[in-house]
């Protein structure tokens, strides 16, 4: 699944970055790498533009870029 | 003394303006890096008889760089002189902060480490063993504070032994990867930067690196082994991407260096509770409006309080010198020209203050971040992108740094829309002109609201304007939307007095010599030629006895003069263009004067409506304009300041940062044109509904 999938409160695993140069770049460097949990803070109404969490680091993206980050749900994950 | 030239670098908001602001004894120079408009801060300092000079780069995430501002650290990293690298880390995120310290100590040029924001960090139960650190990659770092001002000292000792001990990083990455940097560094022959960076930024593909070696003689032999080294690692890495590996790679060594020297603090979770309000999905949108809203009303509200002492205190001031000087040319320029025309300017200064303050706050605290989240939504169905919200905003402080914010905008299309709309975001110098036209021609219950109206009316419009370009002149996708929420943060009460110190500072220099100047040369122009007429009603009012009808003589001669003089000829001349909008020739030049500066608008309207021949009968400007000007003018005029070009000094900054003729041309025209039709569609519409 993608990270805008996730729902508010959740947290998954990052897989994979899909997204070319160089807004991968870009993504690494702010964190998103593979491995790494990434939790939603918070998400627009419309889900447009989202709020993660990513190693303790606030980051807004939005739908567009959220897509390009495949990860895998964590179940029952507190905190 | 010895100079030691340090190049300082961080990712964003990890506290280097706040660090530079810490250092004792500093002396600091404000400048530009060659070519661009980024600011160069430099700061020079004595410690142990060393000169320390250090430059303040901009905030980077990565040496792949991702903004044209990354972009000028990078530059300035490779192809400067500078003896030491200075880096500073926000303690809270040391792992995301280490991988882009990596990068840079990939440079192999002597380096430190400064583990900033460490009060908060050992508040919440962290700790950084620096020693082991040093011991790891032998990178010497210090523990500090630029808030409470603790570690600097230690940190400028450790810098002067990094640089007399010429100590240099040890960053070694896993044994796979060092042999193949070692393989390719072997076929780097002669270049000018150190070989193990070469190998490692080739392997990374790095375009600018990989231009200087394609020149040389030994590049076809490298290239095969960079094939081959790349298809190592690949496959060992099962990854296509050896750019990504490498990441991974400083991610990886972060985090075990990490776990190895520092203790974590607790989660601070004070940023997730105010976050859950300020940017709740539902409520988000409105309370950034509301905080708007009431920026706005305070500015209007609470600045009037002052405004009028000050006003008063210039009467006051203008009578005084009339008194002491002589009759003449001096205490005439002075009384009724320079003296009210700077007044009506300074009056406004509270109201500019608060304004500041405001825009100062959303950034300082961190909410201005939250405002890009919650307005990327609205931005995007304008074609602009959350970012782009941070010039805009400056924008109504002023133009000009607010050009150079949009630099924070990776895509060239991106950022030259937003650079043609930031001037519909009304800044600060305009704001004495609404108040003066909105304070005369509206009731005092809805003042406040009418300037709100004012600057959304401005902020909307440009929105829309930023969407015809989009669909029109730039067609595309919009750049993507990633950027990092600060925590919030308790303002700094003190480097918030400094900068409105600074912006009072600066106020009242431009108030007391442009501004003056200018106002000199609009009262001249507007008391000459009166030769003719001085002659002619100089012997009218000896023959007529009354006081009253002296003085009631005295005025049409003013008014005589003044039809006639320099300006009114130039007022005249132009006042056809200006007629299908209601204005007369005085508003006229006032608005050219603008062009100038913004002040002057005002400067220009008390010259030309005397307000310096105020006495207690007589009116203020705002009276007299009231009395002057039809309804449909003063509109018109609140909308072509609104749109039409700024001041010089942010036209000559949109200059810099645009290369292209072709849009330095329609910057110039295009706003002009627009500023005209808006006002004569609103005059024409009051005129069919009245
Ligand atoms: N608690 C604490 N806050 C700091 C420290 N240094 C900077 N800050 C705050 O961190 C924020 C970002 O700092 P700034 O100097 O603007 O970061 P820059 O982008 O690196 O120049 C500001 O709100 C500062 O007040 C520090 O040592 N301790």
């Amino acid at each position: 699944m993608k990270l805008n999938e996730l729902k508010i409160g959740e947290s998954g695993i990052i897989k994979k970055i899909y997204a070319k140069e160089p807004l991968k770049s870009k993504l690494l460097s702010m964190g998103f790498a593979r491995g790494e949990k990434v939790k939603v803070l918070k998400h627009t109404l419309a889900k447009n533009t989202f709020d993660v969490d990513i190693n303790g680091v606030n980051v807004a993206l939005r739908e567009e870029e959220a897509k390009e980050i495949k990860v895998e749900r964590k179940n029952n994950e507190r905190n | 003394m010895k100079e030691i030239k340090i190049a300082l670098v961080g990712q964003p908001n990890v506290g280097k303006s706040h660090l530079i602001n810490s250092i004792s004894g500093a002396t600091l120079h404000v400048g530009n890096f060659s070519g661009v408009t980024v600011e160069k801060k430099e700061v020079e300092f004595e410690r142990n008889g060393y000169n320390l000079k250090l430059i303040d780069l901009p905030g980077t995430y990565s040496l792949h760089p991702y903004t044209p501002e990354e972009k000028v650290t990078k530059d300035f990293l490779l192809n400067e002189e500078y003896d030491l690298i200075l880096n500073v880390i926000d303690s809270n995120q040391i792992e995301k902060n280490l991988i882009f310290s990596f990068q840079v100590a990939d440079l192999n040029k002597p380096m430190v480490i400064a583990f900033n924001m460490y009060d908060e960090y050992s508040r919440g139960g962290g700790e950084i063993d620096t020693d082991k650190f040093f011991k790891l990659i032998n990178i010497m770092a210090q523990n500090v504070s630029a808030k409470e001002k603790f570690g600097l000292e230690e940190l400028f000792n450790k810098v002067i032994k990094t640089y007399e001990g010429k100590n240099t990083p040890r960053v070694y990455y896993s044994e796979i990867i060092e042999e193949e940097i070692e393989n390719v560094k072997e076929k780097i022959k002669e270049v000018k930067f150190d070989k193990r960076f070469t190998a490692i930024r080739l392997l990374e593909e790095d375009e600018d690196i990989y231009k200087l070696v394609h020149e040389k003689p030994w590049y076809i032999d490298l290239v095969s082994q960079l094939q081959e080294s790349k298809k190592v690692i690949r496959n060992e890495y099962d990854n296509d991407d050896v750019k990504e590996i490498f990441f991974e790679e400083r991610l990886a060594l972060s985090k075990g260096i990490v776990t190895q020297i520092a203790k974590k603090a607790k989660k601070e979770t004070l940023s997730e509770k105010i976050d859950k309000i300020l940017i709740h999905p539902i409520l988000g949108l409105p309370i950034f409006l509301f905080v708007m809203w009431a920026i706005f009303q305070l500015t209007f509200d609470v600045g009037a309080i002052p405004a009028n002492y000050i006003g008063a205190g210039f009467s006051a001031f203008g009578e005084w010198v009339g008194g002491l000087l002589p009759n003449g040319l001096v205490k005439e320029s002075l009384v009724n020209g320079v003296i009210p025309a700077v007044g009506a300017v300074v009056m406004f200064l509270p109201n500019i203050l608060i304004l500041f303050l405001g825009i100062n706050l959303l950034e300082q605290t961190g909410y201005m971040a939250r405002a890009a989240y919650v307005m990327d939504g609205v931005l995007k169905k304008f074609g602009l992108q959350g970012r782009a919200f941070i010039p805009l905003v400056s924008g109504f402080g002023c133009s000009v740094p607010a050009y150079m914010a949009a630099r924070t905008l990776k895509n060239p299309k991106d950022r030259l829309i937003t650079m043609l709309v930031i001037g519909f975001m009304s800044c600060g110098a305009r704001l004495p002109i609404y108040i003066l036209l909105v304070s005369a021609f509206f009731a005092p219950a809805i003042q406040g609201d009418v300037m709100f109206a004012i600057y959304i009316g401005g902020a909307l419009t440009g929105l829309i304007v930023a969407k015809i370009l989009r669909v029109v002149l730039f067609k595309g996708e919009p750049e993507p939307f990633v950027m990092e929420l600060p925590k919030y943060r308790f303002p700094r009460l003190k480097a918030i007095l400094f900068d409105l110190w600074v912006k009072t500072k600066m106020f009242l220099k431009k108030a007391g010599t442009f501004i003056a100047i200018s106002a000199f040369t609009i009262w001249f122009l507007s008391s000459f030629p009166r030769e003719n007429i001085v002659k002619e009603y100089s012997v009218k009012i000896e023959q007529v006895k009354s006081v009253d009808k002296k003085a009631a003589l005295e005025e049409e001669m003013n008014q005589k003069i003044l039809e006639n003089s320099y300006i009114a000829h130039i007022g005249k001349a132009i006042e056809p263009i200006f007629r299908p909008l209601d204005l007369g020739w005085r508003e006229d030049v006032s608005l050219l004067a603008g062009l100038a500066a913004k002040e002057t608008v005002v400067s220009t309207m008390a010259v030309l409506y005397g307000a310096g021949n105020a006495d207690e009968t007589s009116k203020s400007l705002i009276e007299k304009i009231r009395n002057a000007m039809p309804f449909t003018a003063a509109v018109a005029m609140i909308i072509i300041v609104m749109f039409y070009s700024p001041c010089v000094a942010a036209m000559s900054t949109f200059y810099a940062e645009v290369p292209q003729m072709v849009w330095k041309i329609f910057y110039t025209i295009y706003p002009n044109v627009f500023a005209y039709i808006a006002a004569f569609i609103a005059v024409s519409l009051i005129k069919i509904f009245s």
